[in-house]
């Protein structure tokens, strides 16, 4: 599949802000799936430093300061993107979990250690044995580790309701397992949260998923928006994206920008600013598939 | 930037050969009852019962001085610590307060050839965690090889990801560590913890030197201590070698007053010359960090970071604030500036690494392993913890990712044996799945060490800090360090226990003592400085708030004692109408709160003692003076690094002086009016040492402009309340005189009862008069001129407008018609109108100063998150 994304984010200031940093992770990450094809970055007012780089986990990011006055600072990022992931494995094939785990502890070589990295508990992640109590039910002995996952998605899927005003940024995921309501980056968490309780490494993904117009309704140009989920590691099976929110493995309408350990470590925008006062912020972001 | 080395480098250190002949006999009054505890070391005693050899010249002087010699000398060591502001802020502590450092006079003696085996043990072990960190930041082959569990770096929230990669000059990443050490009872040293990330107590232990030294100099002389001085130096020697600079600006970045050790802070940056900064000082540009000063952005190329890694860039370190340096991480990505220890530098601290460190010091240095540590076992591994489990009882457990400090309240210890039954399975269910956040360790019994209480010596349990730095080849390290001492309780608590009090720790030698030497900068061309061009725009401000709230304090001190004054019936003409003016006026003011005014007023002098004395003294009075003294030394302790240690035990007495009054069970006027009388005086003082003493920079500059402002508005004040017609005149007239110091003044120019005319003349026109008007404006306006300001502005400044037009209205008033009755009322109305025009103005002119030179004070915010989304 191929998409057209358009994300654009809108800062508008009640003061002046003399000087703003940024941290941008909005370039689609190229991987195994999925091929960026052109990716077009406009600032407004223009940068100082503008800066591409990777991070630590592989991720494009563009660093940036503004270092004119401003009121209103818009970020927009046009790419042009291609999906093709494979048909998700059987889960029934994989190997039980408890094995899985072990494995990936027991192999300091380089790729295993960066499998290895994600079974720890990370600034948004840390729910403890309450996490740990949550996924139980789902981990029984010798279960495939597969098919226990994608129980545990389905289950937060149903215990827990989508709610835009009950969580935000500082929510932690103990919280949200409390409240039983959040939005996509809190039960991508909460599924981490209690993968990594027992031992499964387990990632953070950020990126944007294909919307579609309530039937006989015409599709509505930026109302899509950004989106969360994880992806679990099965030993010779690989990477395997989850999306608790949709309750399904996602397929060729997940566009992934970034992955990392949660949330703080890929943000779509990261933002410092001097000055400025209270704030608003208007993102709008459009999936448009394109005719192959 | 100045390299001027205070304190300690600047006194001649030479030694002097003491002929060991001359040596009086031990007196043992000192330690006849010293009774070292069984099975432990005793630094001081044998277990024979007689002196460790390197102890017995130390003795011997030491109980050659009298019972009351002796108390005076400790009770000086107080003293000075108290004086100069020596305080360890203890956050939990709910009065907030600042506590004073506690120092047990008795240093703890090393023996030179003991302490140069240490010396190898402690530098080999900087190079080790240095080799370590690299290896960690960089290839990770300590992990792949399997020396270090990868759990150790991934599950730590110590390990920095965006430093991941990013070369640091000289792969040096360690510059300044501390490693505390404890002595076992064998005699053998061994480590407690390393301190990697950013050490504290390295300007405590520089200060106890200098007040034992001066407590103690012809015992420190005679017993040959290794000086420290030599170690500054080529730490910061080292520092500027990294650079490659022409002009290389260095600074130290602590988080701000709030700090715990914020005295050390402001010590060391004052003894090593580097201005002390704030997160909000530095902004970074371009990929550069950059001081925000007055006179514009200066570059800087080296931060002494005396702060966590992580809150030092809230763009890219996670920490849940905004504050920070944003961009500071990609200002060291990008090779501009150098951070001291490197940020990330914390990881290698902790307990659980220790297991794993003779091997690690095998693989990266191909050496042994020199000094040992306590048996520790990390639970992550199963054969560690198969082995905690069957030793639970005789183990202290610890949280594996919370490093430990013998300077700070240890944090969660596990003592297994005092567990409850239900807890103690617990313990054991989560050391079984969770395991890798536990560390266990045998808990040590350390040394005991002679410490001064009750006049004699007492044996207690000591652990020292030893601080290693870099100095441009490799290590070195501090000959000496911080002692503690802790607190008595049972053995196996010792070591989590908060240390009761510091002691020095000298290192004796043999041979000379080598004295500090600067030839190493002789080679270098003398280039003369100027310093305080580059005075941060914070320091700014608070300096100007400085000036203004010791001038405030200044006037209000002496309103509290012409009231006084009238009261006790020293003005011979006590008029109950201006009495009541001045009332009001100190209502006015905000100096006196309304209710208490009018009971004053009708209670008659019987009154006055008691409700005067709540004013004074008590420290909740909202309008009292405690309140406006805390505020002076709120603000001179934000610039604590520009004042002298002078003018800072000046501040310190005012305070005292308060609170020793408050203390008075019983208290009369005549003590009020002396309190008052000494606050008068020390106030004086310390404008004499701002006038004397300190250079002529912007920050002098500053200082005085607040004093010139403030009491320029008091005087406007002064005067439109007391310049009043009617049968009072005079006496208002002298009350206005007395309050603006110029009584002298007017007598001996004019011989007479003062005059409306005459006193406002010498008030308001007379630029000859130190305390009028017209004399603070023709200060402000040298100070104008001198400040620095854009090359492209033409004309005068914002703020000279302003002054000019203080200038203008002064010069224009028609003294004869100001001072003229306004008919039969009390009141001359011209007068109040023109001094509210220029309180007006001077409001005005401190604003338009704020906004053109202290406009960095706006906060750091997070811009707004990405947060919901991707809706089912």
């Amino acid at each position: 599949m191929i998409y057209e994304v358009s994300h654009r984010t809108r800062y508008a200031y009640r003061d002046p802000v003399a000087l703003s940093h940024h941290l941008l992770h909005l370039a689609p990450r190229p991987c195994a799936h999925q091929q960026c094809r052109r990716s077009t970055l406009i600032v407004d007012p223009a940068p100082a430093v503008s800066e591409a780089g990777t991070d630590y986990f592989g991720n494009p990011t563009t660093f940036m300061i503004v270092q004119q006055r401003h009121r209103e600072l818009q970020v927009h990022v046009r790419c042009e993107i291609e999906v093709r992931r494979p048909p998700p494995p059987a889960a029934e094939a994989s190997i039980p979990w408890e094995e899985a785990a072990a494995l990936v502890a027991g192999d300091c070589s380089r790729t295993m250690l960066d499998v290895y990295q994600f079974t720890f508990d990370s600034p948004f992640t840390s729910a403890g044995e309450a996490a740990a109590a949550y996924a139980r039910p789902s981990f029984t002995p010798g279960r495939p580790l597969l098919e226990a996952a994608r129980e545990l998605t389905s289950r937060i899927r149903q215990d827990f309701i989508y709610d835009q005003s009950a969580t935000d940024v500082a929510t932690p995921v103990d919280e949200v397992l409390r409240l039983r309501r959040g939005v996509c980056q809190d039960f991508a968490h909460l599924e981490l949260a209690c993968l990594r309780q027992l031992g499964l490494p387990a990632r953070y993904v950020s990126g944007y998923l294909r919307t579609y117009p309530a039937p006989g309704k015409e599709r509505l140009v930026g109302a899509d928006a950004s989106h969360a989920w994880l992806s679990l590691w099965s030993p010779g099976q690989g990477w395997i994206d989850l999306d608790p929110t949709n309750d399904l493995i996602p397929g060729d309408e997940h566009i992934t920008l970034a992955w990392g350990r949660d949330y703080g470590d890929v943000s779509p925008i990261t933002g410092v600013i001097l000055g400025g006062g209270e704030h608003k912020v208007e993102v709008a972001v459009d999936v448009l598939p394109l005719p192959a | 930037m100045a390299w001027s080395f205070t304190g300690l480098g600047s006194r001649a250190e030479v030694s002097q050969q003491s002929d060991p002949s001359a040596l009086p006999p031990v007196d043992d009054r000192l330690y006849g009852h010293y009774r070292a505890a069984a099975g432990g070391f005793d630094e001081l005693m044998q277990p024979d019962g007689g002196l460790r050899p390197h102890w017995r010249s130390f003795m011997a002087r030491l109980s050659a001085r009298s019972d009351a010699e002796l108390a005076q000398a400790w009770s000086a060591t107080a003293r000075m610590l108290r004086d100069n502001g020596v305080t360890h802020n203890v956050h939990g502590d709910p009065t907030g307060q600042d506590r004073p450092w506690r120092l047990d006079p008795v240093p703890l003696l090393i023996d030179g050839a003991e302490w140069r085996q240490l010396e190898q043990g402690l530098i080999q072990r900087a190079r080790l965690f240095n080799a370590i960190l690299s290896d960690l930041y960089g290839p990770q082959q300590l992990l792949t090889g399997g020396q270090l569990p990868a759990a150790l770096v991934f599950g730590s929230p110590q390990f920095l990801r965006p430093l991941h990669g990013v070369p640091v000059p000289g792969q040096v990443r360690l510059h300044f560590i501390a490693i505390d050490l404890a002595r076992r009872p064998d005699g053998s040293w061994q480590v407690i913890s390393d301190r990697t990330h950013a050490p504290i107590g390295a300007g405590y232990a520089l200060e106890t030197r200098v007040v034992m030294g001066r407590v103690l100099p012809d015992l420190f002389r005679d017993c040959r201590v290794e000086r420290l001085a030599g170690f500054f130096q080529r730490f910061s020697d080292s520092l500027l070698a990294l650079l490659h600079h022409a002009e290389p600006r260095m600074v130290m970045l602590s988080p701000g007053p709030a700090a715990e050790t914020y005295f050390e802070h402001a010590y060391l940056a004052r003894y090593l010359g580097m201005p002390l900064v704030e997160p909000g000082d530095l902004t970074v540009r371009d990929r550069r960090v950059f001081l925000k000063t007055m006179t514009g952005l200066q570059p800087i190329q080296l931060i002494w970071r005396q702060m966590h890694s992580e809150a030092c860039d809230p763009l890219e370190l996670q920490s849940a604030t905004a504050q920070g340096v944003p961009g500071l991480v990609q200002a060291v990505r990008s090779g501009n500036v150098v951070v001291v220890n490197a940020l990330g530098s914390g990881l290698v601290e902790g307990d659980a690494i220790m297991p794993f460190l003779p091997s690690l010091c095998q693989q990266t240095l191909g050496e042994a392993l020199l000094l040992p540590e306590a048996a520790t076992w990390w639970c992550g591994e199963p054969a560690a913890r198969r082995f905690v489990l069957a030793n639970l009882d005789r183990l202290v457990l610890r949280p594996t990712f919370a490093p430990r400090s013998i300077l700070r309240r240890d944090r969660g210890p596990i003592l297994p044996a005092r567990l409850s039954a239900a807890e103690r399975a617990a313990l054991c269910a989560r050391l079984n799945t969770h395991g890798e956040h536990y560390v266990a360790q045998e808990p040590l019994l350390p040394s005991s060490a002679p410490c001064w209480t009750d006049g004699r010596l007492v044996p207690r349990p000591v652990v020292l800090r030893a601080y290693i730095a870099a100095d441009g080849q490799g290590y070195q390290v501090m000959p000496g360090g911080l002692a503690r001492t802790l607190g008595d309780g049972d053995a196996p608590l010792l070591l989590m226990r908060q240390g009761e009090a510091s002691k020095d720790a000298w290192v004796l030698t043999a041979g000379p003592v080598s004295s500090f030497s600067r030839l190493a900068q002789a080679e270098q061309p003398a280039a003369p400085r100027r310093s305080g061009q580059d005075l941060a725009s914070r320091a700014a401000d608070n300096l100007y708030w400085l000036g203004r709230y010791a001038e405030r304090s200044d006037g209000a001190v002496r309103l509290l004692r012409s009231l006084l004054l009238r009261v006790t019936g020293e003005v011979n003409d006590d008029d109950p109408v201006v009495r009541a003016t001045l009332l009001q006026l100190m209502v006015a003011l905000g100096h006196l709160d309304k209710g208490l005014a009018r009971r004053l007023t009708q209670g008659g002098a019987a009154a006055f003692p008691g409700e005067l004395g709540r004013v004074l003294f008590e420290a909740d009075a909202p309008n009292g003076l405690a309140p406006l003294l805390g505020h002076l030394r709120r603000t001179a302790s934000l610039v604590r690094e520009r004042l002298s240690s002078d003018a800072w035990t000046c501040l310190q007495a005012l305070q005292a002086q308060v609170e020793a009054e408050r203390a008075r069970p019983r208290r009369e006027v005549g003590d009020a009016l002396q309190l008052l009388n000494d606050l008068i005086r020390l106030l004086a003082a310390l404008s004499g040492m701002q006038m004397e003493h300190m250079t002529r920079n912007l920050g002098w500059r500053l200082l005085d402009m607040g004093r010139r402002v403030e009491r320029a508005r008091h005087l406007a004040r002064l005067m439109a309340a007391l310049v009043r017609a009617g049968a009072s005149e005079a006496a208002h007239l002298q009350l206005l005189l007395e309050l603006a110091d110029s009584t002298m003044t007017y007598r001996t120019r004019y011989l007479n009862e003062p005059r409306p005319l005459l006193a406002v003349d010498l008030l308001l026109v007379d630029n000859s008069n130190p305390r009028g008007l017209s004399f603070q404006l023709d200060r402000l306006a040298e100070h104008l001129a001198a400040l620095p300001r854009p090359a492209e502005q033409a004309g005068l400044s914002a703020e000279q407008r302003v002054l000019a037009r203080l200038h203008g209205k002064i010069e224009l008033a028609d003294l004869a018609k100001l001072c003229e009755p306004a008919g039969r009322r009390p009141k001359r109305d011209a007068l109040p109108v023109l001094m509210a025009e220029l309180e007006a103005e001077l409001g005005v002119l401190s604003d338009t100063l704020a906004q053109a030179y202290f406009s960095h004070a706006q906060p750091l915010r997070k811009a707004g998150p990405h947060w919901g989304g991707g809706a089912d």
